[in-house]
């Protein structure tokens, strides 16, 4: 009804209310511009319309103007007058609130030609910011579920199976286990009641892209549940959410009402003899509870703790009965290849990784946001391209990829292909799809630590590897950063890590310490500096930094030392300060209040001999 | 059947098996510490990782199920190191200094060691010292370093309850007394808490085991392959020597035990192969050196006790039961060995003594084997506490859910057998018996009753064909008549009640007690409450009485003795001496031979049977009056050792089972202003007691509880009242 309204209008405001915009603000924009509009009497010839998340996080509040696709980000409240009567009525787009690539560039006007959109392959985001979640109606208008009508009316499930396998789809949860292969294995395992799973447990530290889709698009995941529940002849399904993730909750509950109202889910699909029910349960956020063994055990009321396989769920999952669990991008995936074929979808990606891949590029990057791109493509495409490089001008370090048990990838690798196979043979992997990036400002050495600390608190405590492995890691690991390790920890720390990785029962201890091993092989000069320098090249661990006042600019103004907490700094007035290093509780404060026309303050690590 | 090559040996396996329990079986050794037999295997220690041909990691062996074809090797470079990594990992997190030291051979021989190793950190006050799973591996991987560095967690350890203590700085996380109490004893108290380096095993909310509804059955410190859990009677009685298998005598179940020897001491006892209760596992060492046991025959010599040799105290025996021939009351227990009762019978007859157990019952009994229930019998439960009295029973119930078993209480008391009952009836108190007999012959309940029609007709229906089991505690069975698919065992007797009710008990231990025509009173482990003056009084037990007496035989207990008794599947069980008696203790049967011998009677000719005289005893009405207000229920206590209460013996089952109080609804003690713990009078028609007070909601309203034991000599419910004497 509304895509019918919305031909009434002359324009149409796309204001984004993802969960990054609308933290920024993008409701209260709404409300401005619908009040600047009536205003200015325009309240007939324009809409305000809320769309979901459209991946540019970072820019937000994000109002596109349709049907000429003119982005607007960073909207202040203040703006709004202005953007309203230079565009809508006068019809002149502001340039002073388009996006800018780098100062030395002009604005770019149109979403599609901004390099963060441009350079995207959308498969799984295909409605991005195009409808309302909360509404059936527009995902059936976009041709949503027809592909389960397909699958449901014009093929058998062993046909959907081969479909699936044909595409190549892949697990987007990290393993990277071929999707048609798990559910036929499923599917012929004995027994009349089985399960589907959906995990949505997304527990990496700066990953959204879970969030994002079942918040922006539920009903696809629903879709590709009700296929894969017809291929698989499972009866019952289940949504495996963080409870952190109030509002993909909410919207995956109306999303399943409405599917229920219009006949989608329940008795008797589509007038066939296909019944499927599907349930919210929500995790209470523990990381480890994204491994499926531990997530099936949280499902039944247990302790999320892994146990050891096989039995794989495939033969004995929920309740002891065949289970089949996917990611909550695998499901998504699953409409569009049954409404476009197996070929088409094969012919995108490499090799052995076909389709597309969502990640969530965070971290010391120009345009932080959820990107999906094809397989393939490399890591620098990815950060250059699409991320516009890092802020300030500093210099790429490293990415790391798959989360917090990912690896840490340098600039010697930035044209690597990213797929399962590529990913894992630097040592980091794929993951669910978390990528952060990391410039000359970052220790890997303190990165590791930052990521081993993670993974350990994280630990289900099952296996001694995992629970105390990674506690020996983090220990010497602090040492290191302390100044305090010796030069036999490097190898210590190789032999300890290789060891948990085999000696682990599930995924969170086989590559807990990948972000060890790869800053140790692509990153050892900075271990070395630590150690035997006694010096952090980055700048960062804090026990070997110091704070220094140049004397041959400091000018006596008195700032540094007014503010020091620990009062460390001595001096008069218009004369050179200095900083007693006994007192220096390495704060910073000083640094951050020296006027820049002096820069005085410096931080330094001199090497210790 | 499959075969499968495990270390290039061929072997055979079944399908189902793990490829550990097929290794085990062939002799092949793979070292494990959170695998124990019988539950859900873990995986969690990662010792019993092996290599699987065509697979890229290790696995535990303890999870893989074997497959035919399968090609395994349990000794490579490679799972060598990762087993020691992981060992290594354990060991810093539990006291090693001991355990790694290199003198530790030396050490052991000269129990000295001039480093000083404490507590925290050594294996020197370590209960299970020499008898730990680590140190058997440590031997084993040839640990000789610890390369991480070393967490004490530094807990407190739990001594807040009876019979165990635990110790978590020791608790290498295996999880085998967790899984040993949900799966096995099915009772839940323990679980992991918190996750990652804080994960640590422990009660719901960190309560003590007493408030976690624990019954202390030690199945978990059974399975604990370090000193975290350990008995608190025999923590320091080192490893054992020997092992002798016998049968516990402190119910009627009669289960097997094993007995633990050390230096001719018995030091605790464990389960034989199935599963015992609180009393097996923890009571019987306590109760075999108990500090008021007496060991040595006393004379009373004017006012005085006087300790005597065996030859006089016999012969003070033999002359008096001559003189007194004929006006002899006889009371023994049922906790002795058949022949000793046997012997006993001989000599009441040759003596023209009355006679009587005070425990035996008068009531139908169709013995059945407690450990087979039939499948989708209806097991019927009657006013018995069945989860803390006879757990083992109620595990061979509700052990398999593919038997169907069906369990129904009927009982006006709430339990915890009542609560996990797939129905529960509570009548009034006293109507139980009313319920059961309507059940079977049919027709209405009665308003009075106070079940439910619905309750009552679903109960009924599920007992209207097909096995029932009907287990009881309840003195109003007598002459009940029942359909013969339903099999009935009284619960709460002693054991060798089938015995005493072969050969027929003269009169009832009330009987006895009031004949006027009793002047000598030789009681054998029974302990009454006495109203009159006996001009003689022998006892022969191995606890004081609370009368005063002329002359104490000691005798020995079970553990003491060769023997055998019936239990109350009407089953022969042995009793297996252990180790010598206490003292000059002697066994019962020896001494009962020998003043046969000093009357020259013959105690070997078998006592012809008696019918039992007496008619049919009638139900007593019990009402309540304005005079006695409160319904007083009476429960056998089935936590008695030779007509002693084990909680007056032992302060570990009184706080377990506070049945040395009286239990009073907690509505009623508002109104009576009685708070937990005080002193109150019990005074009935033929009752006065003071007792201290246990306030309750198991017990209904206006009703109170008492677990009856010779010494309050209280016979059956009635009705009461109570007053407080002191808060």
């Amino acid at each position: 009804m509304r895509k019918k309204a919305r031909k009434d209008f002359r324009l149409h405001l796309l204001v984004c209310a993802g969960t990054g915009c609308a933290a920024n603000g993008s409701f209260i924009i709404k409300d401005a511009l619908e009040k600047e509009i009536v205003k200015q009497g325009l309240e007939d010839e324009i809409a305000v319309i809320t769309t979901d998340c459209q991946g540019f996080c970072e820019r937000g509040p994000i109002v596109i103007v349709q049907p000429d696709g003119i982005f607007y980000h960073r909207i202040k409240k203040e703006d709004v007058p202005h953007l309203v009567e230079e565009h809508l009525f006068k019809g002149r787009p502001v340039k002073s609130m388009m996006f800018v690539p780098s100062p030395e560039e002009p604005a770019i006007p149109r979403l599609m030609d901004i390099g963060f959109f441009k350079h995207q392959r959308l498969i799984v985001l295909r409605h991005r910011g195009r409808l309302d979640p909360e509404n059936i109606e527009e995902y059936i208008g976009f041709e949503g579920y027809s592909s389960l009508e397909k699958a449901l009316t014009r093929m058998t499930p062993p046909e959907i199976i081969k479909e699936i396998k044909a595409s190549g789809l892949r697990g987007r949860g990290g393993a990277g286990f071929p999707t048609g292969v798990k559910w036929e294995l499923c599917r012929t395992s004995p027994g009349k009641k089985k399960y589907i799973v959906c995990n949505g447990d997304e527990g990496d530290p700066g990953a959204f892209m879970d969030r994002s889709v079942l918040e922006s698009d539920p009903h696809t995941v629903i879709e590709g549940m009700l296929i894969g529940a017809r291929a698989i002849g499972a009866h019952k399904g289940y949504i495996y959410v963080r409870s952190e993730y109030p509002l993909a909750v909410k919207k995956l509950l109306i999303a399943l009402r409405q599917a229920e109202e219009y006949g989608l889910l329940g008795e008797n699909i589509l007038g066939t003899n296909f019944s499927f029910t599907i349930d919210v349960v929500q995790g209470a956020g523990a990381f480890v509870c994204g491994e499926e063994t531990a997530l099936l055990a949280s499902i039944e009321g247990k302790v999320g703790r892994p146990r050891p396989r096989p039995p794989y769920p495939a033969e004995k999952g929920l309740w002891g009965r065949p289970t089949n669990i996917n990611n909550v991008e695998t499901w998504a995936n699953v409409p569009v290849i049954i409404a476009r074929g197996a070929l088409w979808f094969s012919s995108i990606g490499t090799k052995r990784s076909k389709g597309t891949k969502i990640f969530s590029l965070v971290g010391k990057i120009n345009n932080t946001g959820l990107v999906e791109v094809p397989m393939g493509i490399t890591l620098g495409q990815i950060i250059y391209d699409i991320g516009g490089g890092i802020p300030d001008g500093k210099e790429f370090k490293a990415v790391q990829t798959g989360g917090p048990s990912g690896g840490c990838i340098p600039r010697e690798l930035l044209d690597l292909p990213i797929d399962y196979e590529g990913l894992s043979k630097a040592g980091s992997m794929m993951g669910s799809g978390g990528m952060i990036v990391m410039d000359e400002d970052t220790c890997m050495v303190d990165v590791a630590r930052y990521f081993l600390n993670f993974t350990q608190e994280e630990s289900c405590g099952k296996c001694p590897s995992c629970r105390l492995g990674t506690k020996q890691m983090v220990h010497i690991l602090n040492r290191i950063c302390e100044g305090t390790g010796g030069e036999h920890d490097i190898a210590f720390l190789e032999e300890v890590g290789r060891s948990v990785k085999l000696a682990s029962l599930c995924g969170l201890g086989q590559t807990a310490s990948n972000p060890v091993l790869t800053t140790i092989k692509y990153f050892r000069e900075e271990y070395l500096a630590h150690i035997r320098e006694k010096r952090c090249p980055a700048l960062v661990c804090k026990s070997l930094i110091s704070y220094i006042i140049d004397p041959q600019t400091c000018s006596g103004c008195t700032v540094c030392a007014k503010n020091c907490p620990s009062a460390a700094i001595s001096g008069e007035a218009k004369k050179i300060h200095t900083i007693d290093q006994t007192k220096c509780t390495k704060c910073g404060i000083c640094l951050s209040v020296c006027p820049p026309k002096f820069k005085a303050v410096k931080k330094t690590s001199p090497a210790v001999q | 059947m499959m075969t499968l090559t495990i270390n290039k040996k061929k072997v055979r396996a079944k399908k189902g098996e793990t490829v550990l329990e097929v290794a085990q079986r062939e002799g092949i050794y793979v070292p494990k510490l959170c695998y124990l037999k019988g539950v859900t295997p873990y995986g969690g220690c990662r010792l019993c990782l092996v290599k699987v041909k065509g697979w890229e990691k290790p696995v535990t062996s303890c999870t893989l199920l074997v497959e035919d074809g399968m090609v395994v090797e349990t000794e490579t470079p490679l799972l060598k190191r990762l087993r020691r990594f992981s060992l290594q990992l354990i060991l810093s997190e539990h006291p090693h200094a001991c355990l790694v030291c290199e003198k530790r051979i030396e050490c052991a021989d000269y129990q000295e060691c001039i480093q000083k190793t404490a507590i925290t950190s050594g294996c020197k006050f370590c209960a299970r010292n020499g008898n730990c799973e680590l140190q058997e591996l440590i031997d084993y991987l040839k640990i000789e370093e610890i390369p991480f560095s070393f967490k004490y967690r530094n807990m407190e350890i739990e001594k807040c309850d009876p019979f165990f203590e635990r110790d978590y700085n020791l608790c290498i996380l295996c999880g085998r007394c967790i899984r040993a109490c949900q799966e096995i004893r099915e009772a839940g108290t323990l679980d992991f808490h918190h996750r990652g380096p804080e994960t640590m095993v422990g009660t719901a909310y960190g309560l003590p085991h007493l408030e976690s509804g624990c019954q202390f059955c030690g199945a978990c410190v059974d399975v604990c392959p370090t000193g975290a859990l350990r008995e608190r009677y025999s923590k320091w009685e080192g490893v054992p020597e020997k092992s002798v298998q016998s049968t516990c005598l402190l119910c009627n179940i009669g289960c097997s035990i094993d007995l633990k020897i050390n230096d001719k001491k018995l030091i605790n006892t464990t389960p034989t192969h199935e599963q015992i209760c609180v009393r097996g596992r923890f009571g019987i060492a306590p109760l075999v050196y108990h500090p008021k046991r007496i060991t040595q025959p006393l004379l009373k010599k004017g006012d005085r006790l006087v300790q005597v040799e065996w030859k006089e105290a016999l012969a003070y025996v033999a002359e008096t039961l001559k003189a007194y021939t004929g006006k002899t009351g006889i009371l023994f227990t049922p906790q002795m060995p058949v022949k000793a009762i046997d012997s006993i019978y001989a000599l009441a007859r040759h003596l023209k003594s009355t006679i009587a157990a005070p425990l035996a019952l008068d009531a139908v009994v169709r013995p059945f084997d407690v450990k087979k229930f039939e499948r989708g019998s209806v097991i019927l439960i009657v006013n018995t506490d069945m989860v803390s009295d006879f757990a083992p029973v109620l595990l061979h119930a509700r052990k398999h859910s593919k038997m169907q078993h069906r369990i129904i209480v009927i009982d006006a008391v709430k339990s915890r057998v009542a609560e996990m009952a797939d129905l529960w009836l509570q009548p009034r108190p006293g109507k139980e018996s009313d319920l059961v007999r309507t059940l079977f012959a049919g027709g209405r309940i009665g308003k009075s009753v106070g079940v439910s029609q619905e309750d009552y007709t679903s109960c009924r229906d599920a007992v209207k064909e097909g096995p029932v089991y009907l287990l009881f505690n309840a003195d109003n069975m007598k002459g009940m008549k029942l359909p013969k698919r339903v099999s009935v065992l009284p619960l709460a007797s002693s054991i060798n009640t089938l015995k005493i009710l072969e050969m027929g008990t003269d009169d009832s231990a009330e009987r006895v007690l009031k004949d006027k025509s009793v002047d000598c009173l030789y009681t054998i482990g029974v302990a009454p409450r006495l109203d009159r003056k006996y001009k003689r009084l022998i006892v022969q037990d191995s606890f004081p009485p609370s009368f005063d007496f002329d002359l104490f035989l000691p005798a020995a207990s079970f553990v003491e003795i060769d023997g055998t008794v019936v239990n109350i599947n009407g089953k022969i069980k042995r009793l297996h001496k252990a180790t010598e008696p206490l003292g000059n203790s002697r066994p019962d049967l020896w001494i009962i031979k020998e003043i046969g011998k000093a009357l020259n009677c013959d105690l070997t000719k078998r006592t012809i049977r008696r019918k039992r005289r007496g008619k049919k005893s009638q139900l007593r009405k019990i009402t309540v009056t304005k005079k006695y207000p409160l319904y007083l229920i009476v429960r056998k206590n089935s936590f008695v050792y030779r007509g002693h209460m084990l909680s007056a013996l032992m302060k570990g089952f009184e706080r377990l089972r506070y049945d040395n109080r009286i239990w009073i609804n907690s509505a009623t003690a508002r109104k009576l202003k009685i708070a937990d713990g005080a002193d109150v009078r019990v005074i009935g028609q033929a009752i006065d007691l003071t007792l201290p007070a246990r306030i309750t909601d198991h017990v209904p309203p206006d009703s109170a509880l008492i677990y009856a034991h010779p010494s309050l000599a209280i016979s059956g419910d009635q009705s009461v009242r109570i007053e407080c004497i002191k808060s």
